[in-house]
């Protein structure tokens, strides 16, 4: 990629306090201030650390932060309201695909797998939907999701779905912040949950739960974090909001370097302060999914710059909303939910920055799901992830 | 500061006080909050006023079954609490979840909502309750957790005011005894040196400090 940050318009601010949560894909965000990305587009990036979704929404509202790493989600359901304070938003970059994984405790695992591994979403749905309806008296199950909105729900849901049971009914979904997921986990008032890594890695790392399910195993190469800001903050800040985006998408790029992948775990360890062998297995890849078992390969854990991955698909962003309406329990207004996305997932910001960047741009605004077993080119030169989902899904008539 | 922030907010009080605290009673209110000096003070303040508090809590170790069991009408929640986005779960009605509970947004009112957010509160309350209502509560914690804020940075400053006398007094007596001069004079000399280089005292002294420590004098 080149870029000359001299021939872009001049920033209308150039000290910018941007926020993120302490996951292993913050990873875009910390890299470009420590490869001194920030600095090239003239911008003097603060990060701040938040401890809840609901704060960096609500800072990033009332202007307290100026961006934020925000669940795909979340500018979707900022702008509807769902949930909290309302503000219309816009996101110009999706940071990255993937993330997540389902953890279950580990007497549960091992009750329900009996000690194989199986590294295919459907399957470990399917043997979870069995055991739970074959229980004997039946188990009440609780698992957490990190957010009522996030992908984490959407994939725990598909997940359960696919495994013939009701999220609604068979077991009970609660909220929990991840950082407090492992102890629950732990002290067994959970019985599983699905969150971002680093916390499934580190609950296999203490032989306390199994990894029963990756993120990319229930849906491939679905947007999980993305720039967020207010639609009022980018339309008084375009030039910033631009560099910013730059910025980011050669950390990206960076970041998709397998090669670089040790410098990054290092970098995270000393930001976020976690130990380098809780980051490492899924930015290399080499994930273990229970303590005693083998490392499973898993390219595609997180995916940062490859596949398109940047680009706010309004597919995607309608695909998130109808999800959402699943979890809500309530179909959404149509004529609502077309509006919210056209405004909110914003693919000229994308093309904006990538063609400065000299990259190549998809010329549709809207991608197929579940089409694609395998990498596939949209256009010549345009390469794109498989985009496999387990179903049914909540839409679906039952 | 403290003082002034003390005094609106007795004035507050008082016109609450003289508005019918009858409505109050009934609404159930509960409070999160880490800071234990804080939490005590907004339930204090709430009780004061008539207000039933139902449960305070430090942390949200059972969040969701205090929910269930109290069925506050209002929660009160310091901004920065990780336990927000489990709040926020319960705006979702599912079986498990029968009474919604939303995050107060007032009828719009955007500059309200940005000072309880500057004053590092928010607040949810049960779907369909009157936010006419839960504003004074809000406002209440806002006094309140201004008032800790201010509390705190005095705090913050006496205790700064103290390490600079002490570091002042222990350059004196370092400098006197190693250059044989009385309390008075390295005292002298030292606030010569602070305005010759127009630098604070205990700025001074620190700079004494190091130079005595590392064995040289200072010129």
């Amino acid at each position: 990629m080149t870029a000359q940050p001299e021939a872009l318009p001049l920033p209308e601010q150039t000290a910018l306090e941007v926020g993120y949560i302490r996951l292993t894909d913050s990873a875009p965000l910390i890299m470009a201030a420590s490869l001194g990305l920030y600095e090239k587009y003239g911008l003097d990036v603060t990060l701040r650390r938040e401890v809840s979704w609901a704060n960096l929404r609500d800072k990033v509202v009332v202007g307290a932060l100026d961006a934020a790493q925000m669940l795909a989600p979340l500018p979707l359901t900022t702008a509807l309201g769902l949930g909290g304070l309302r503000a219309n938003m816009v996101t110009g970059l999706v940071l990255s695909l993937n993330g997540n994984a389902i953890t279950l405790a580990r007497g549960i695992a091992e009750e329900v797998f009996e000690g194989s591994v199986l590294d295919d979403a459907a399957a470990s749905a399917q043997r979870f939907g069995d055991w739970l309806r074959q229980s004997e008296p039946s188990r009440s199950i609780t698992l957490a999701s990190a957010h009522g909105f996030s992908c984490h729900s959407i994939q725990l849901r598909l997940w359960l779905r696919a495994g013939g049971l009701d999220p609604d009914r068979d077991l009970r979904i609660i909220v929990l912040p991840p950082e407090q997921m492992m102890d629950s986990l732990a002290r067994g008032v959970i019985d599983g949950y699905c969150v971002g890594e680093p916390w499934n890695s580190v609950a296999v790392q203490h032989g306390i739960g199994e990894v029963v399910a990756t993120g990319y195993g229930v849906w491939n190469n679905l947007a999980e974090k993305v720039l967020g800001v207010t639609e009022q903050w980018h339309q008084q800040h375009p030039a910033t909001h631009l560099r910013l985006r730059m910025a980011l998408m050669e950390a990206c790029q960076w970041l998709a370097d397998e090669a670089n992948c040790e410098h990054a775990v290092k970098v995270l360890s000393e930001t976020l302060a976690l130990p380098e062998r809780q980051l490492a297995p899924s930015l290399t890849g080499r994930m273990q999914f229970r303590r005693e078992g083998q490392i499973q390969p898993q390219p595609y854990f997180h995916v940062f710059g490859r596949f398109q991955a940047g680009f706010p698909w309004r597919s995607t962003a309608n695909d998130i909303l109808e999800h959402c309406a699943g979890i809500l329990g309530r179909p959404l207004a149509e004529e609502d939910r077309a509006a919210v996305v056209q405004q909110t997932y914003r693919t000229d910001l994308y093309r904006d920055a990538a063609r400065r960047l000299g990259m190549v741009l998809p010329a549709v605004d809207n991608k197929p799901t579940n089409e694609h077993r395998e990498v596939w080119q949209l256009a010549p030169g345009l390469e794109m992830g498989p985009d496999v989902r387990l179903g049914p899904h909540d839409s679906d008539p039952r | 500061m403290h003082a002034i922030i003390h005094q609106k907010s007795l004035a507050f009080r008082q016109e609450l006080m003289s508005e019918s605290t009858s409505d109050n009673n009934a609404l159930r209110v509960m409070v999160l909050d880490d800071q234990f000096e804080r939490v005590a003070a907004v339930e204090t303040s709430l009780i004061a006023l008539g207000f039933n508090v139902v449960s305070v809590l430090s942390s949200a170790q059972g969040l969701l079954h205090q929910i269930g069991e109290q069925r506050p009408d209002v929660i009160l929640i310091d901004l920065d609490s990780p336990d927000r986005d489990v709040l926020e779960s319960l705006a979702i009605v599912n079986a498990h979840n029968p009474t919604p509970i939303v995050m107060f947004s007032g009828s719009d009112d955007a500059s309200f909502i940005r000072e309880a957010i500057d004053a590092g509160v928010t607040a949810y309350q049960g779907q369909g309750l009157d936010p006419d209502r839960v504003k004074p509560i809000i406002e209440l914690a806002m006094s309140q957790f201004r008032n800790f804020e201010a509390l705190r940075q005095e705090l913050a400053a006496t205790r700064s005011e103290l390490e600079d006398h002490k570091t002042v007094e222990r350059a004196k007596a370092a400098l006197s005894e190693r250059h044989s001069i009385g309390r008075d004079e390295a005292h002298r000399l030292m606030q010569k040196l602070s305005m010759d280089r127009n630098q604070r005292l205990p700025d001074i002294a620190r700079t004494v400090l190091a130079a005595l420590e590392t064995g040289g004098g200072i010129a």
